[in-house]
């Protein structure tokens, strides 16, 4: 307990200092300082996914700041949660209790969303995640954890286990499906709203793997007892591509499928370019490129870097709270409401809307696929 | 089930077997010093670990291999393969050789008891494995093929592929060198004498400290060869590769009796058939389960392992 304590004060302390820093120098006198806070996996395993989201938030804080020169000047607190829920529960206390942060994009993931909540929450702090996609943040029927705090501009697992299961299948003329999920919340929640939608005569068999796994050789032999033709994995890239790897050296030729945990920019530098070849990703995202290839050039100018993925969502986000800035919105309470109340455009053009719980209405799902050793856009999945 | 099963048995068996000499080398690593010192060392999980990363090294910043590169063929192929194994095998050997002289020497000099170089080895796991961490920023990492993974023939009904073979002959030739080194050779001789009584052997003029220097060379040697084959097999490392690894052929040392040769070779192919059987019967999530109650069952009846505890035993 004392060991903790001590974690949350120092993690309290850094923030204080990075915050102090950000607020120093004063390069517009007049300007109102307003700060955001940013969480996610910044180092560690996750962490392209983290920087990339957080590069996104920076873009839309640029152009903000740079409209409304001398008049508001928004800075970000970086809170690194590494995607892990126990890392969350020790820099969350910190942000919650620096008064001077007002919104917090994020957090990306949501097992660090839910361990983050009970301090947020007590605080009042408002929170907009591009990436946080678990249903049960925002189910009534699990007990309403993310009210009022939470909302998200992606749609949730509901909308992407089926999705996925779409996708995986498309074009086949006869699928049996076999699908491995992590053992992970994220993994098998995802086969659970991704079942009741299977045809009868579709589904060739589950397994269930530690995402410790190294030699997949039994899960392999289950897939081809099961004469499968597409397999579907739910879990995240370090592990999907030593068993796509796997299954692919094993002989197998059928279709090769993950959700948006295996859509990340190492996933391809993880297997040869050949094993990799047409496998089918879904996500809640949309590249920027494919929104406007202007904005993508724009993005890269500015931020030194290509857009990654959630991109597009983190800077959904961050608008979301810049427009409330915009309307003086400068205390947690009042952004809290802002929030509730806000109606916007997302940059591919539909309506951000909060309902009660924090979801956004409808919510489509895109699909991607490997080519050549990179993955590219294929559209809505329909 | 067992219609399936008998439908995949083969191919199963080849993929469990050429786990099971994965973790026979681990497990050499772990036996060789047991036999000698009486001592496990728990950094030899992680002189495994560092050894993928050698040959990952070779492939991908020597030879220059990307995952878009065309395969290697004929001699360059084997050019590669054998840098990545000498390379991986020196890097492991050398590397648990310092590890002894840093980590256990002084304390063993000191007559520390059991404790102090338990608690040292478990030290110096965690320093390898959190350096390694903090350089490839908790990344998985992976090594580009060089070489094409082709199936050589059939067996039954079961492809017979070439890595799988490589590491099956390869370390079958490993084991035999280190038997006939162990049985045949002056140092062989002096690390036996010293497994069996290092007093007596201290009084026969053989020079401890070289004695237990070259078993780790040896155990590193052996865990290094298996880092390589590893990462020839599953092309995949992180710095946290070490501690699954580690545990699965620490359990097959014990299993087949630690401190035993002889032990180390049956214990690991029983543990690689084993956990691949039992993940595909079972399913997956029971494979660790599984292990676990087989050992503890052996241990019952066996309570030093199939073959006993001894270096000695080896004696051809």
């Amino acid at each position: 307990m004392k060991k903790r304590g001590l974690i949350s004060v120092a993690a309290a302390a850094a923030l204080a200092v990075s915050s102090l820093v950000g607020f120093a120098p004063a390069s517009h006198a007049k300007a109102k300082r307003i700060t955001l806070a940013f969480q996610g996996p910044l180092t560690g395993e996750e962490a392209s996914v983290g920087q990339d989201e957080l590069a996104g938030m920076l873009y839309a804080i640029k152009l903000f700041n740079a409209k409304n020169k001398g008049k508001y000047k928004v800075k970000v607190v970086q809170a690194d949660d590494q995607g892990d829920p126990a890392q969350s529960a020790k820099v969350a206390p910190g942000i919650a209790s620096n008064k001077k942060i007002i919104g917090l994009v994020g957090a990306a993931y949501s097992g660090a969303t839910i361990a983050a909540l009970p301090y947020y929450k007590q605080r009042n702090l408002a929170m907009v995640s591009p990436s946080a996609t678990r249903v049960s943040i925002t189910d009534a029927a699990a007990g309403n954890i993310g009210f009022p705090v939470f909302h998200r501009v992606v749609p949730t697992d509901k909308v992407q286990g089926p999705a996925l299961f779409k996708l995986a299948t498309k074009g086949v003329s006869s699928p049996k499906v076999y699908i491995v999920d992590d053992q992970s919340a994220y993994g098998v929640g995802l086969v659970d709203y991704m079942k009741p939608t299977i045809p009868a005569g579709q589904g060739a068999g589950f397994d269930s793997v530690s995402d410790k796994t190294t030699d997949w050789s039994a899960t392999i032999a289950k897939v081809k007892t099961a004469g499968a033709n597409v397999v579907i994995y739910t879990g995240y890239f370090p592990q999907a591509a030593p068993f796509f790897k796997q299954l692919r050296d094993s002989g197998y030729t059928g279709i090769l499928a993950g959700g948006d945990g295996v859509l990340s920019p190492t996933f391809v530098t993880l297997a040869p370019a050949s094993v990799l070849e047409g496998v089918r990703l879904t996500a809640g995202t949309v590249p920027l490129a494919e929104i406007d290839a202007k904005l993508e050039a724009d993005f890269a100018k500015k931020m030194g870097k290509a857009s990654g993925v959630y991109a597009a969502e983190s800077i959904d986000a961050t608008n979301v709270f810049l427009s409330c800035i915009a309307k003086g919105v400068s205390t947690r309470d009042a952004m809290l409401k802002c929030v509730k109340a806000y109606s916007g455009k997302s940059l591919t053009g539909t309506t951000i809307k909060f309902n009660q719980f924090g979801d956004v209405a409808g919510g489509v799902m895109n699909g991607f696929e490997v080519k050549n050793g990179v993955i590219k856009f294929t559209g809505a999945v329909k | 089930m067992i219609g399936n099963f008998l439908d995949q048995f083969w191919s199963l068996t080849f993929g469990g077997l050429s786990l099971g000499f994965i973790y026979i080398l681990i497990a050499l690593g772990y036996t060789m010093v047991y036999g000698v010192l009486r001592m496990i060392n728990f950094a030899n999980s992680e002189i495994f670990m560092v050894g993928t990363f050698a040959t990952i090294i070779i492939i991908k910043d020597v030879f220059q291999f990307t995952q878009t590169s065309e395969y290697a063929t004929g001699f360059r192929l084997w050019l590669i393969l054998g840098t990545a194994l000498i390379s991986s095998m020196l890097v492991s050997g050398i590397l648990s050789m310092l590890v002894e002289m840093v980590a256990y020497r002084r304390l063993r000099r000191m007559n520390s008891g059991v404790l102090a170089p338990l608690i040292s080895a478990i030290g110096v796991s965690m320093v390898l494995s959190e350096s390694v961490r903090i350089l490839t920023d908790s990344r998985p990492v992976a090594s580009p093929r060089a070489m094409e993974k082709k199936f050589l023939g059939q067996f039954f009904d079961a492809g017979i592929r070439i890595d799988n073979t490589i590491i099956v002959i390869s370390a079958l030739v490993l084991f035999g060198i280190l038997i006939t080194f162990v049985n045949k050779t002056r140092m062989g001789k002096a690390i036996r004498a010293v497994s069996m009584n290092p007093n007596a052997a201290r009084l026969m003029g053989i020079n401890i400290d070289g004695v237990i220097s070259a078993t780790f060379l040896v155990g590193g040697l052996m865990t290094g060869a298996a880092g390589f084959f590893y990462t020839l097999k599953y092309e995949n490392t992180s710095a946290f590769i070490g501690f699954e690894l580690g545990i699965a052929a620490f359990t097959a040392a014990i299993l087949g009796g630690i401190g035993n040769i002889k032990g180390a070779f049956y214990g690991g192919l029983a543990l690689g058939l084993l956990e691949t059987y039992a993940s595909f019967f079972l399913g997956t999530q029971w494979k660790a389960v599984t292990v676990f109650v087989v050992l503890v069952l052996v241990l019952y009846t066996r309570p030093n392992g199939l073959f006993g505890e001894a270096l000695t035993q080896t004696r051809a």
